[in-house]
């Protein structure tokens, strides 16, 4: 360590300017902004306090967003995060040709949301979509898909589910293969059946990767906006209208940046919830 | 001699037993490993199904793709006339030449700047000790759990304020600083001996040239995994595009990719064209280069 008076600072100054305004600025201004509201003079704001929150309470619109983004959050986060448990598990198998499924598992990181969210769209297309005559051949009805309000949170969430799992298998990956070889051995010695091994080593050494895999993958799904945007603009009957959705749609549909901006705080308020609890669950006894 | 005997006889009842017991795992070994192939290839076709017929959809002229879906045949898979009609209308229709550079320009402009700011910034971070240097690595963390779609709206109010909506800049710059490339630098040069850089430091380089000369060439594998990380943020990056640019002059691909059902609906042939290009450029980097890939995903977050 070499102690200097200006050099370090020097360094730091490109990218410690840029995180100040461009990361840590917006938080402040984002909070100050919920507190404002547009008026009809163009470029003036005025200053309501806490009323942008209080207007969200009683707003029927606000309670059914979040009602859709919980529901959405407490199926999608514990499906990806089983899933890519147990894929990396798979993944994990000495089998000869292992390579070449992990190479697999791979490629849906290389798709972006929009693009998966546009190749599923055309497959599942109801009166012309692939999947529908899969479905017809197989002996099954067609169904509406995005077009009904039952199913089209479920077309949601396969779709990122598809794209997401891979890309959190590989940190639960990267985790089994640190979990020592001969605890399973001396466990099998002992007589440990392969449940027992599972809950006893695999997943208490698992803890700390699933924890991180956990979190991230809570705040990318809390956060999940592309599918709403391109395939169902929230409905049909805002059955998909999460959130992010919402909190878009007041800023830059509505121009009313202090809604939009409250939106955003709760969002992050629940989200804190939310990864506290899931901390608590998965945390590791020492 | 008769003892012996007994304890030949008993250990070869031993052997038989041991040999029986492999006999039987090895079969249950076999039988596992067959049940572990099916279900490896059933997850497969699952992740590559939609690619696949992307893939073969973008060579069907439009008509094609309506005709053969239903009833399922070979034909709904396989294309019976091949034809680059998708591909040459994304050009010259859609206008995905100019998409595709943009993209390409912010992704690459972003690695290099990127690469170089957040590499400095890990260097003073690594290898000083100044005043407020806790508080201020602390601030680089927290850039990490601040989901970026929480300031987006902010963020387009200061884009605003500068100027840069609708710019190359209003893309490129509020993305340059990476939390998480500062991070992976810092890591890999806490590992790099201190009298190395005190050698550089005798034999009369600056500061400058021990970092740029002798530090940075040393990490070319952090390099390698954060310029991916960095190319491949930018590449699917959707919101901020979406909401920083309106003009079709600095359309990306992905924003292009989100309108395209509202715009064109129809050119399903064209989706699955563009679909197809814009998945093959992150593909041909990840797949090569996967080591890498992975050493920069994994080395921030699942360990400390």
């Amino acid at each position: 360590m070499v102690k200097q008076k200006h050099v370090p600072y020097l360094f730091l100054l490109p990218s410690l300017i840029l995180i100040l305004v461009f990361k840590i600025y917006p938080i402040f201004d984002g909070l100050k902004e919920s507190l404002f509201a547009p008026t009809f003079l163009a470029g003036e704001n005025l200053f309501v306090g806490f009323d942008n929150y209080r207007m969200l309470l009683d707003d029927p619109v606000f309670w059914n967003s979040i009602k859709v983004t919980l529901y959405l959050n407490v199926i999608i986060n514990p499906l990806q995060i089983i899933l890519a448990f147990l894929l990396a598990i798979l993944l994990n198998k000495k089998i000869k040709g292992i390579g070449l499924f992990r190479a697999i598992h791979f490629i849906p990181i290389a798709v972006s949301m929009p693009i998966a969210l546009i190749m599923w769209n055309v497959m599942l297309n109801p009166e012309q979509g692939v999947i529908n005559t899969i479905l017809v051949a197989m002996g099954f009805e067609p169904q509406p898909f995005l077009g009904s309000k039952d199913q089209a949170m479920w077309v949601i969430i396969m779709i990122a589910t598809w794209k997401g799992v891979g890309y959190w298998a590989i940190f639960l990956l990267a985790g089994l293969q640190e979990v020592p070889k001969n605890l399973y051995e001396a466990a099998s010695i002992d007589g440990a059946n392969k449940w027992q091994q599972f809950k006893n080593i695999t997943f208490q050494l698992m803890k700390r990767p699933l924890a991180f895999v956990a979190v991230a993958d809570t705040v990318a799904n809390f956060l999940l906006f592309a599918p709403m945007y391109v395939l169902t603009k929230g409905g049909p009957e805002n059955s998909t209208n999460v959130l992010m959705n919402e909190s878009f749609n007041s800023a830059f549909i509505y121009s009313d940046m202090g809604r939009a901006m409250a939106i955003n705080i709760v969002i992050l308020i629940i989200l804190l919830i939310v990864i506290l609890i899931e901390f608590r669950f998965l945390r590791a006894k020492h | 001699m008769r003892d012996l005997k007994v304890v030949s006889e008993a250990q070869k009842q031993i052997n038989i037993d041991v040999s029986e017991v492999r006999r039987t795992q090895k079969r249950g070994e076999i039988l596992s490993a067959f049940s572990l192939y099916i279900l490896h290839i059933f997850l497969a076709v699952i992740v590559i199904f939609p690619l696949l017929f992307a893939v073969v959809s973008s060579f069907r002229p439009l008509e094609e793709i309506f005709r053969y879906v239903s009833p399922i045949s070979w034909r709904t898979f396989i294309p019976t006339e091949i034809t680059f009609e998708a591909y040459i209308n994304l050009f010259t229709e859609r206008g995905f030449g100019r998409i595709f550079l943009n993209t390409f320009f912010v992704s690459i402009v972003t690695v290099i700047f990127g690469i170089f700011i957040n590499s400095m910034a890990a260097f003073a971070f690594a290898k000083f000790n100044f005043r407020g240097k806790t508080l201020l690595f602390l601030l680089v963390l927290l850039t990490f759990m601040i989901p970026f779609e929480v300031i987006a709206i902010p963020l387009y109010n200061i884009v605003d304020d500068l100027g840069w909506l609708d710019t190359y800049y209003g893309l490129i710059v509020p993305g340059l600083a990476n939390g998480l490339v500062i991070f992976l630098y810092r890591q890999f040069f806490l590992d790099i001996p201190d009298s190395l850089l005190e050698a550089a430091r005798i034999d009369g380089a600056s500061w400058w040239t021990t970092y740029w000369r002798i530090l940075m060439p040393l990490c070319k594998p952090v390099t390698v995994s954060a310029s991916l990380l960095v190319f491949i943020f930018q590449w699917e990056s959707f919101m901020w595009p979406l909401i920083a640019t309106s003009s079709k002059s600095y359309r990306v691909l992905q924003v292009a990719m989100g309108d395209f059902v509202t715009e064109h609906a129809t050119f399903w042939n064209e989706m699955f064209a563009a679909s197809v290009l814009g998945i093959l450029v992150p593909v041909l980097l990840v797949l090569p280069l996967q080591r890498y890939f992975v050493q920069g995903i994994t080395g921030t977050g699942a360990k400390e």
